[in-house]
């Protein structure tokens, strides 16, 4: 233990050191003028610690046989002594360090390290930490990346905040891997051309990775879960994201980072064309905006898969992201020409893990019934608890609004059965949640593709709307299209280039869900009536 | 249109495309679709934009994403282009239960695929864009549209571009006359 503040205060102390042991260099610590001394008999009376040997002055010595261990000039004899006094040959020296204060070589802190599970580190600056501590970066530790998903997988209890450290850690990577100037062709920088420009760079990197850092700050309670039917028409979190953007709070952090940064920039980049395009993002706006949230190798795909898969506990996102990182580029589209974000060849096996991780962990995860079904009563249970059954699309409500709110009103209100959404909060709560009556199926999606709604219909009749359920996740996304680097030098459309991605399937689910108390006779009457339900809803003309 | 009568008026224009020699890929079918709803008015409800090939609607994507996860259109690799959208047997029987919206569309469902037929993603690209920007701009002469068209997309020549445009006015003259 060394003595705080790196002195020793004035006084009488006892040491014993070997010289072998002050050639080590070693900075003295309390046990040196402690027990140790003792036994050796050596009284110093006055001494300042620091790392040279010759550091103290006067010593005492009560009998004989010490050890001189300072500076090597005096020994004793081994007779007794009563009182042994000498100078040390650096006594000068030392007291003129002692007046000195100690020297400080410590420089300001700015560069920032967070320990991560799935990156090891996430690297930030002192700028960009301003942005993480503000309110909206800060609120994401509340908010579930995976809504009540812990209650089938109890380790998904990540939030949104680690998530976007990490989408924007993999940002920053893959902005230095596509714009390493001996990775970029000239038929790229003459389109693109803010690629060349270093200046211009260094500011498209930062609107990139606030980019990647805020991208998520809209996110309502339970993320995605609450999304839907609980927001007036024409919004969603990603709108919700974009006002608090060009909130004033925030803005007053961009105009404050080095250098500045444009809001419209960073809502470009962070939405995408899909949901800025009408801020018109020029070919660079686009490629920077399909790093974060491209269809095939965006990074916010990338975290969340790694992540979901880390702490779900399931191992069907995992796939390696080192290699596909490394190996992206910005290449010529082999159709038209325009530039658009791509793989060299070797990265390509990479790029097909990512996509069939993506399939796996949707269909296990994501897409899990009693996940969905839990989705549902949670936005039961919203519908009557908050004010109008709707989130406020106030800035300064959403950043009041968390998991942790609307937790503790679900805990509550399922104790009190004269509560508002006591049985959605209740079936929560007790896990006595609906079950499957009817998943959709490839034959009967054959028959009619309307199959699972007719049955939900024809359920609801039969049972009660009360009882009853109804959730579809539709396939989205396109084929998945993306410019492929050959080793010969010819790029090739990466579904011309790679057999696997064709045959990856749209993902898409149905469930028709039933009170549990009704389960059974709703299996036995869907057994009966499943074939004229499903052939009934064909006959349409139009 | 409601969402089933919009599908079959989409495996029906994948039918005139491929009836007319078109690869009839996903890109192919994005720019028919723009061509149908701005030049002939047919109001299929997809929102456009101008992205990296030319108008561009996320809602129609996932809309035949969706249709391919419900067996209306089948993903066939073909080398060395992308892969075409080919309508199934299930498509044909849904535009038989939709024949009516089917005989309202016929004429314009044909005039797009006439004017595409066979032409690749390239062409269609700058033809699209041509489109969007006269239907924007219609006041603007050939050479500031094309102009436009070069600034938007810098991997189009301006020459081709021009090009572009001319084309275009050529057929929204003709389908003004139809």
């Amino acid at each position: 233990m060394a003595w705080p503040g790196g002195k020793l205060p004035l006084g009488v102390f006892l040491t014993w050191r070997t010289k072998s042991e002050y050639n080590t260099g070693m900075p003295w610590t309390a046990g040196d003028f402690g027990v140790q001394a003792i036994s050796a008999g050596v009284v110093v009376l006055f001494a300042r610690r620091s790392k040279s040997p010759g550091d103290f002055g006067f010593a005492f010595s009560s009998k004989a046989g010490y050890r001189d261990e300072t500076a090597g000039q005096i020994s004793t004899n081994g007779e007794d002594h009563l009182l042994v006094l000498y100078l040390l040959c650096y006594i000068s020296i030392t007291v003129t360090m002692a007046e000195k204060p100690p020297r400080n070589e410590k420089v300001p802190k700015l560069h920032h390290e967070v320990r991560d599970p799935i990156h090891v580190f996430v690297h930030l600056d002192s700028d960009e930490r301003r942005v993480l501590d503000s309110r909206p970066l800060q609120r994401l530790r509340y908010i579930h990346q995976l809504a009540l998903t812990y209650l089938i997988y109890p380790g998904a209890t990540h939030r949104r905040f680690e998530h976007s450290l990490g989408v924007m850690e993999l940002a920053g990577r893959v902005f230095d891997v596509v714009t390493a100037q001996d990775k970029v062709t000239d038929r790229v920088r003459k389109a693109i051309p803010e690629i060349t420009k270093q200046n211009e760079l260094h500011y498209w990197r930062r609107v990139l990775r606030m980019a990647a850092l805020a991208h998520d700050v809209g996110h309502l309670p339970f993320s995605h879960a609450a999304e839907r039917e609980l927001l007036p028409s024409g919004w969603d979190h990603e709108r919700l994201t974009r006002e608090i953007i060009y909130s004033e709070e925030m803005q007053n952090i961009w105009s404050k980072l080095t250098p500045p940064l444009r809001a419209d920039d960073i809502v470009k980049v962070a939405l995408g064309p899909k949901k800025a395009a009408d801020l018109k993002p020029s070919v660079w706006e686009t490629i920077l905006s399909e790093i974060i949230v491209g269809d095939a190798f965006g990074v916010d795909r990338i975290d969340y898969l790694l992540r979901d898969s880390h702490h779900t506990g399931v191992a069907y996102g995992k796939f390696d992201h080192h290699r596909l990182i490394e190996t992206l580029r910005i290449l010529s589209h082999p159709d038209t020409d325009a530039p658009a974000l791509g793989v060299e060849e070797g990265g390509l096996q990479s790029a097909e893990a990512l996509l069939w991780a993506r399939y796996l962990i949707y269909t296990q995860v994501y897409l899990h019934p009693i996940r969905r079904i839990y989705d549902i009563h949670l936005r039961d249970f919203l519908k009557v608890w908050l004010k109008n059954g709707r989130f406020s699309t106030q800035v300064r409500d959403h950043l009041r609004m968390t998991d942790s709110e609307v937790t503790s009103a679900i805990l509550v209100s399922a104790l009190r059965s004269n509560s508002a959404g006591h049985d959605a909060a209740s079936r929560i709560v007790r896990r006595d949640h609906f079950k499957v009556l009817y998943e959709r199926n490839p034959l009967d999606v054959r028959r009619n593709s309307e199959a699972a709604r007719l049955v939900f219909e024809a359920a609801e009749k039969q049972f009660g709307s009360k009882n009853l359920r109804f959730d579809k996740y539709p396939a989205k996304g396109g084929s998945h299209d993306f410019p492929v680097l050959m080793s010969d030098g010819r790029i090739l459309r990466s579904d011309a280039a790679s057999e696997v991605l064709l045959k990856l399937p749209p993902v898409a689910t149905e469930f028709v869900f039933i009170a549990p108390d009704k389960r059974e006779k709703a299996l036995s009457w869907l057994e009966t009536n499943r074939k004229s339900i499903i052939e009934k809803g064909r006959k349409k003309n139009g | 249109m409601d969402r089933l009568q919009r599908r079959a008026l989409l495996s029906g224009l994948a039918d005139s495309l491929r009836q007319k020699g078109s690869w009839c890929g996903e890109t192919h079918l994005q720019k028919a679709t723009y061509f149908l709803q701005k030049l002939k008015k047919v109001p299929a409800g997809f929102d456009f934009f101008l992205y990296k090939h030319g108008p561009f609607s996320f809602d129609l994507r996932d809309e035949l994403t969706a249709m391919r996860s419900d067996g209306l259109l089948d993903l066939r690799a073909q080398w060395p282009y992308g892969p075409s959208l080919i309508p199934t047997e299930e498509s044909a029987e849904l535009r038989e239960q939709y024949s009516r919206t089917m005989q309202k569309y016929k004429k314009q469902l044909q005039f797009v695929a006439d004017q595409l037929r066979n032409r690749n993603v390239s062409e269609l690209e700058k033809l699209a864009t041509a489109l969007y920007l006269t239907m924007e701009e219609s006041q603007r002469s050939v050479s500031q549209r094309a102009k436009r068209l070069h600034a938007l997309k810098p991997h189009v020549t301006v020459d081709d571009a021009a090009k572009a445009v001319q084309e275009i006015d050529e057929i929204v003259k003709v389908s003004k006359a139809s």
